[in-house]
């Protein structure tokens, strides 16, 4: 962080990036608006008008496309809270300039998670059913269902984060309060609580971000956790593997932490004042985390094939010809450990970390390789269940093709709209980096 | 205060019995002698008329979406002259221990007084997971709103509903008939008599390959058959304790000239 | 009674030098500042209670509680076995039960400090916009009417920018 910078510069740099709007962001933000209703609305309204027969899914392989995404999306979203929430703990300094930004992706990962359940539902309007509610049914929810305990785990991680990011933003939304105008200032005036900064609510404020800190911090665990349960409490061929938690939490973290690599990379693009905030530093940091998470799914990778090979029941090498030896996936399994393990290594060179190929390639390939991860655990798995009359391969139609790109549109064009009303750097936290103003230097 | 401290572990006991049901009122069972199956098929097209099954077509078919709800898998070992042909019916097997039951969110799926694993179809919201854990892939799904045309519309069961889009079903065992044995046995004042339920497929059953009784009622023809040297389950390492129990078909060594 | 003075400062250890003198000299202070001066404040005045740790814990348990008894009682409440399992199962009531646990606690967390440093008021503050910007505030309360001149001085000594008087009726 250059230490040269003022806070008044550090002010109005980052609400800037709020106010200064070109004609460029309109134009961007219409297209993926545009983009987000006919790649996803208007295809859910198609399958929820036709129903789920328009997808590809068929009598073995229920679980297709929708829930690889909603896999995905969870993964995404984990890498923002353990930026805020483990580092905010061990105090690291580095987190403080990209802590908002991850934390706004985990905000919005989960609104695509939460999207994803309703798509591959059969009966979507019906799915406050699985929230525990008394009605005139008379009937709860089922607590062995790993379902049930989705809705508990992402429900608390959605509303946990919700507040976490919220909390956050009531200094700056305070200090923005004073120098915005019309709909705006009524905006953060309200969402500011009254908060003026004096020591009192500053003390309070770091304590009870510690005690969020502690809270979440578990959730990054738990979370995915429970969602690998979807399929490790199973008792399919590929699902029911007892090293899914820890591979699964893996896994997000390594997609995550690309995901906001490459969101860095592309913000700084398209706001240059970002670039003296999110310096080489940052990345320098971030990428070793890469690396380190690359090579931990490397070797849960390779324990979760070398644990079904060993195992030799028919049915495990039923699934592992199915996913290694067959052709289509043969080469996506090839792929993914390339984008995953091969990829990510490079960054241990010093020059690449900073360069475009180390700042956009080398993300988008670990993104698109834990895609292939998910798809090849959850359709794949299926079509090679036990008795081999039912095995059925999984095509996916467009309607299936079709959603998850517009819901990355969506995503796109929500964070958008973030970036114009809230403060994606940490105002405060920026200017705590800076250094505080001495008249006496230590 | 002592004596409320004993109803709560009473009641504390009961709920942690393993199942819940101390002693079910039946366990319908279905024994399947394979020596006597020769995949005719009767059985599935009686479960298509008794239960409402739509026919989806020769699409919906090619991408694994065919409504049976009771199959006959076909086997066939070697090369064509020397060929080993088996067939084995599978329907849901009804486990005690149903992988399926667990994974329902809102209990759509549950286990009742009679053994046997139950579908509510207007509890379903569809979340694909009963049919993702089981392992015998006898579930079925609503893909669309099939409708039956006229004069087809005719023929539907009244006893049985026809199942809304986008909710799952599965064998039933014809709970209806079950149902209609138990009032009127009821009606009568006694129990249900071995032979008084006949699901649609143990009806049709032109071999009588298929017996389906109370397996609590040791004089019943099932519980006798269940005996069997011949008996094995389906998948009985995954421990799901099925209560479809098949007799295994003696094969003789070597090729054989036909099926 | 009410009055009070806001002295606006450029250097944080020109203001902790002023607040300082100032409670000794028995006044109330607030000092209000753009980012946190926890560790500084600490280091000159000791550190200070923390209420929210209560509200936290009171969270976590009720969370806790709550979590076991609701997945018992409502799977009592409509007696539906499932997969040879009983009624109430263990492991799905932890699993719960650690949910509700970080739920309430992280709302009961927020609900603390909304609570402890929010809470609402109806009275203006006195406030000075840099304050949310670049510039650190002293502010010292209850200072009688013929002390006025004092405390500025102290505090223009201590090198003060600008000294506000805030009177109240």
């Amino acid at each position: 962080m250059d230490r040269t910078i003022t806070y008044k510069e550090a002010s109005e740099d980052i609400s800037g990036i709020i106010t200064k709007t070109g004609w460029k962001y309109y134009a961007v933000l219409t297209l993926m608006a545009v983009s987000a209703v006919s790649f996803l609305f208007l295809p859910w309204a198609y399958q929820i008008y036709s129903g789920q027969g328009v997808t590809g899914l068929n009598a073995p392989v229920f679980w297709g496309l929708y829930l690889v995404n909603f896999i995905y999306w969870v993964g995404i979203a984990h890498a923002g809270t353990l930026i805020s929430a483990m580092l905010y703990i061990t105090q690291t300094p580095w987190r403080r300039a990209i802590a908002r930004g991850a934390e706004t992706m985990t905000f919005f990962a989960l609104f695509l998670v939460s999207l994803f359940i309703f798509v591959h539902m059969g009966r979507p309007w019906n799915f406050y059913w699985t929230m525990p509610y008394p009605n005139q049914r008379q009937i709860w929810t089922n607590f062995t269902s790993p379902i049930t305990f989705d809705v508990f785990a992402i429900g608390t991680y959605t509303t946990s984060s919700i507040v976490f990011l919220f909390f956050g933003m009531i200094p700056d939304l305070a200090s923005l309060s004073h120098t915005a105008t019309g709909w705006r200032k009524r905006l953060y005036t309200a969402l500011s609580f009254g908060w003026r900064g004096t020591d009192r609510q500053w003390h309070l404020q770091a304590k009870a971000c510690m005690f969020f800190g502690a809270f979440i911090m578990p959730l990054v665990v738990s979370v995915h956790s429970v969602v690998s349960w979807d399929f490790a409490l199973s008792v399919v061929p590929g699902y029911a593997k007892t090293v899914f938690a820890p591979y699964f939490v893996t896994g997000a973290l390594l997609s995550g932490f690309a995901g906001v690599l490459l969101m860095l990379s592309i913000m700084r693009e398209a706001y240059p004042v970002m670039k003296k905030y999110v310096t080489a530093y940052h990345y320098d940091k971030v990428t070793i985390f890469v690396v380190v998470l690359s090579l931990i799914w490397s070797y849960l990778t390779l324990m979760e094939v070398v644990t079904g090979l060993y195992a030799n029941t028919s049915q495990e090498i039923e699934h592992l010809k199915y996913k290694l030896a067959i052709s289509p996936f043969s080469y996506l399994f090839a792929l993914m450990i390339f984008s995953n393990s091969v990829l990510p290594l490079l960054y241990i060179f010093k020059k690449l970390r900073n360069s475009f190929f180390g700042r956009f390639i080398i993300p988008v390939f670990v993104l698109i390789g834990m895609w292939l991860e998910r798809f090849l655990i959850v359709p794949n798995s299926l079509s090679r269940k036990f008795l081999p009359w039912m095995w059925h391969d999984y095509s996916p139609t467009w309607v299936e093709y079709s959603i998850p790109i517009g819901a990355l549109f969506f995503f796109i064009s929500m964070f958008m709209v973030f970036i114009k009303v809230f403060p994606i750097i940490a105002i405060f936290e920026v200017k705590e980096d800076i250094g505080i103003p001495m008249r006496k230097s230590h | 205060m002592a004596g409320f401290l004993e109803r709560i572990t009473e009641r504390w006991k009961v709920y942690r019995e393993p199942g819940f049901f101390k002693k079910l009122d039946h366990k319908w069972t279905m024994v399947i002698d394979l020596d006597k199956c020769n995949g005719c098929g009767a059985c599935v097209l009686a479960c298509y008329a008794e239960n409402n099954l739509p026919v989806v077509g020769k699409d919906e078919c090619a991408m694994s979406r065919a409504f049976s709800w009771l199959r006959i898998e076909r086997y066939i070992d070697g090369e064509y002259p020397d060929v080993k042909v088996k067939f084995i019916p599978v329907m849901c097997q009804h486990c005690s221990k149903a992988p399926c039951e667990t994974g329902c969110p809102v209990y759509a799926t549950y286990h009742n007084q009679d053994g046997l694993n139950v579908q509510v179809y207007n509890r379903c919201v569809g979340t694909f997971t009963c049919a993702t854990y089981c392992p015998y892939d006898v579930r079925r799904f609503n893909w669309r709103s099939y409708k039956f045309e006229q004069p087809l519309d005719h023929q539907l069961n009244p006893d049985v509903t026809v199942r809304e889009m986008g909710v799952m079903e599965k064998c039933t065992f014809c709970i209806q008939r079950i149902r209609a044995a138990k009032d009127k046995a009821k009606d009568e004042g006694r129990t249900v008599q071995d032979g008084e339920v006949l699901p649609a497929c143990v009806q049709s059953c032109p071999t009588g390959a298929m017996i389906f009784g109370d397996l609590l009622d040791p004089n019943s023809k099932a519980a006798k058959l269940a005996k069997s040297p011949r008996r094995y389950r389906l998948l009985e390492e995954l421990n799901a304790d099925p209560s479809v129990i098949y007799l295994k078909r003696v094969m003789k060594e070597g090729p054989s000239k036909h099926g | 009674m009410d009055n009070s003075l806001l002295g606006i400062f450029q250097y944080v250890d020109d203001l902790l030098a002023a607040a300082e003198k100032c409670k000794k000299s028995g006044y109330g202070i607030t000092i209000i500042s753009p980012v946190p001066l926890v560790h500084e404040i600490e280091h000159t005045f000791g550190e200070s209670k923390n209420p929210v740790k209560y509200f936290t814990g009171l969270g976590a348990i009720t969370g806790y509680l709550f979590g076991t008894l609701f997945a018992i009682t409502t799977s009592i409440l409509y007696v539906l076995p499932r997969s040879g399992r009983p009624i109430i199962a263990i492991p799905p009531i932890l699993l719960i039960s650690y949910e509700t646990t970080i739920l309430l606690g992280v709302l009961f967390t927020l609900m603390g400090f909304i609570v402890l440093a929010l809470a609402p008021s109806f009275k203006a503050k006195e406030y000075d916009v840099g304050l949310a910007i670049d510039s650190f505030g002293l502010l010292v309360d209850g200072v009688r009417e013929n002390k006025f001149g004092d405390i500025e001085k102290v505090m223009r000594e201590y090198g003060a920018n600008e000294v506000k008087r805030i009177e109240k009726k």
